[in-house]
């Protein structure tokens, strides 16, 4: 008998190879398979049709443990910018060691037969799937340089359009300065102004003529269907691009004139710091209090209370509540007897006294 | 121009609106009122304010009448929309060359709302530049034109 450990049950076991009949060691053996099983059938999927994809150094550098070698493989294969899926794991499933050790992981744990072939890929299925790789790879290289190509396709136009507005907006700015030019007599120096023109078509000169001819240009949309309206020199002032103060933070130039009275103050008043204070003290207390949320400016009649105080009777409640209700009623009653001012007002004033 | 949003026309009034708002997204659409694109945005703006009114307040700009922000904004194709919070100038990256506005009209209104809810919630988190979550198929093409070149 001796001490033999299970890798699959991951327990000791005294009672030598009876263990591996018994239930618990099958049904867990039999999750083992099931798991293995499932990983082996999505990489032979891509048997017939292996999948090349660019390398993603987050995803894979897969690995997985093979159980009957019990050692943990590659699970994909890669060079560096491309990877064949699964490839590491149908290389190692076809290599003659792994066969054998997986008979004999079938053989030691007792496990169903019919799942063995699965795990094991054979010679041809290998042959195929080498050939298939290699034109999987080509053909993504081949995508991978068109894709390359449209790009630089792209950024080809683009830089044609910017020379193209600017050559057009240079010639606009030039042909101003031509026609201005004919009053001149000297057509010799005409020309030689607007070659000057022409050559200092450099950054200084276009920044100026921009600021000029800003304003209403409905230019051709270089944004499809976006107006243009101009070019922004900013370049005295600074830009939000550049990092300059930001206009609202800039003073105006014309509050100064209204201001020269009092100083600016800058800050809140001290009324408002007492009720900043105040609130400080509030945000402190539990936010779930009774009365956190009372509107202290509501308004409130002399009705809250329900004050019918009758101190010293016994009975009940409502009696109580009667009684004061009809005392209310009557007074409100003599009131306006008083207001019409009719004369049995002494009478009234003393059944007042008795009753109060 | 839409009826139902307010306009700032001198830069008193918009420096009152970015720095008084508070704990709300300021957005400021800087175009013209006759522009077509500009109707198109002001429409999207109009119809949403009130569903943003907790989280956003939105105004109009006329790009003539303040340009001294046209020019520090760089605003050179209209309409641009500029984001606020609190004062500061919020960026957000929506995949396009500049991420200090967005220029052109929003594809749908639920795009705009999105934005502007991943604005505030940037923003209350102190996030000074958010990822804009609309597709970039939406956002209008436009380009740069660099200075200077």
């Amino acid at each position: 008998m001796g001490a033999h450990y299970c890798a699959i049950c991951r327990q000791t076991t005294f009672n030598g190879k009876g263990h591996i009949f018994g239930k618990t060691h099958q049904s867990r053996l039999r999750v083992v398979l099931l798991k293995f099983t499932e990983k082996v059938k999505e990489a032979r999927r891509t048997l017939k049709k292996p999948q090349v994809e660019k390398f993603d150094c987050t995803q894979h550098k897969q690995t997985f443990w093979c159980y009957c070698c019990g050692c943990e493989i590659e699970k994909n294969v890669t060079d560096g910018n491309m990877t064949v899926l699964y490839g590491g794991l149908l290389e190692h499933m076809a290599t003659p060691e792994h066969r054998k050790k997986t008979h004999k992981f079938w053989w030691d744990n007792k496990a169903d037969p019919k799942f063995r072939d699965k795990v094991i890929v054979t010679e041809e299925e290998t042959e195929r799937f080498k050939a298939e790789v290699a034109k999987a790879l080509e053909s993504f290289v081949e995508k991978e340089d068109e894709y390359i190509k449209q790009h630089a396709e792209h950024i080809r136009a683009q830089e044609k359009h910017r020379q193209e507005v600017l050559q057009s907006l240079l010639e606009r700015d030039a042909e101003p300065e031509l026609l201005n030019g004919p009053n001149g007599t000297d057509s010799s120096v005409e020309n030689s102004v607007s070659s000057q023109f022409m050559c200092q078509g450099s950054d200084q000169q276009a920044g100026s003529s921009f600021v000029d001819s800003m304003g209403e240009m409905p230019w051709t949309p270089a944004g499809h269907g976006l107006t243009f309206i101009g070019y922004q020199d900013s370049s005295n002032s600074g830009n939000v691009h550049t990092g300059a103060v930001p206009p609202w933070l800039q003073d105006d130039p014309v509050e100064g004139t209204s201001r020269t009275a009092a100083e600016p103050e800058i800050g809140p008043s001290i009324h408002e710091f007492l009720k900043h204070k105040e609130q400080e003290k509030l945000r402190k207390l539990p936010p779930n209090r009774v009365g956190a949320n009372f509107d202290h400016s509501s308004h409130t009649d002399a009705n809250w209370l329900p004050s019918f105080g009758r101190v010293w009777n016994s009975g009940r409640r409502w009696q109580s509540r009667h009684q004061f209700r009809q005392e209310e009623g009557q007074k409100h009653r003599q009131k306006r007897r008083r207001e019409h001012g009719t004369e049995g007002s002494k009478k009234i004033k003393t059944t007042d006294q008795l009753n109060t | 121009m839409s009826l139902f949003l307010p306009k700032l026309t001198c830069k008193k009034d918009i420096d009152e609106v970015i720095k008084g708002v508070a704990e709300k997204v300021v957005v400021l659409r800087f175009g013209r009122d006759d522009d077509s694109v500009c109707l198109q945005l002001d429409e999207i703006l109009s119809k949403t304010s009130h569903d943003l009114s907790n989280m956003a307040s939105i105004y109009i700009v006329d790009v003539d009448k303040a340009p001294i922000y046209t020019r520090y904004f760089d605003i050179s194709y209209i309409p641009s929309t500029v984001f606020f919070f609190n004062g500061q100038h919020m960026k957000v990256d929506y995949g396009s060359p500049d991420h200090t506005k967005f220029v052109g009209s929003f594809k749908t209104k639920q795009d705009f709302m999105d934005l502007i809810e991943v604005i505030y919630r940037g923003a209350m988190r102190g996030k000074m530049i958010v990822q804009s979550p609309i597709d970039p198929q939406n956002i209008p093409k436009y380009d740069l034109l660099y200075h200077g070149i």
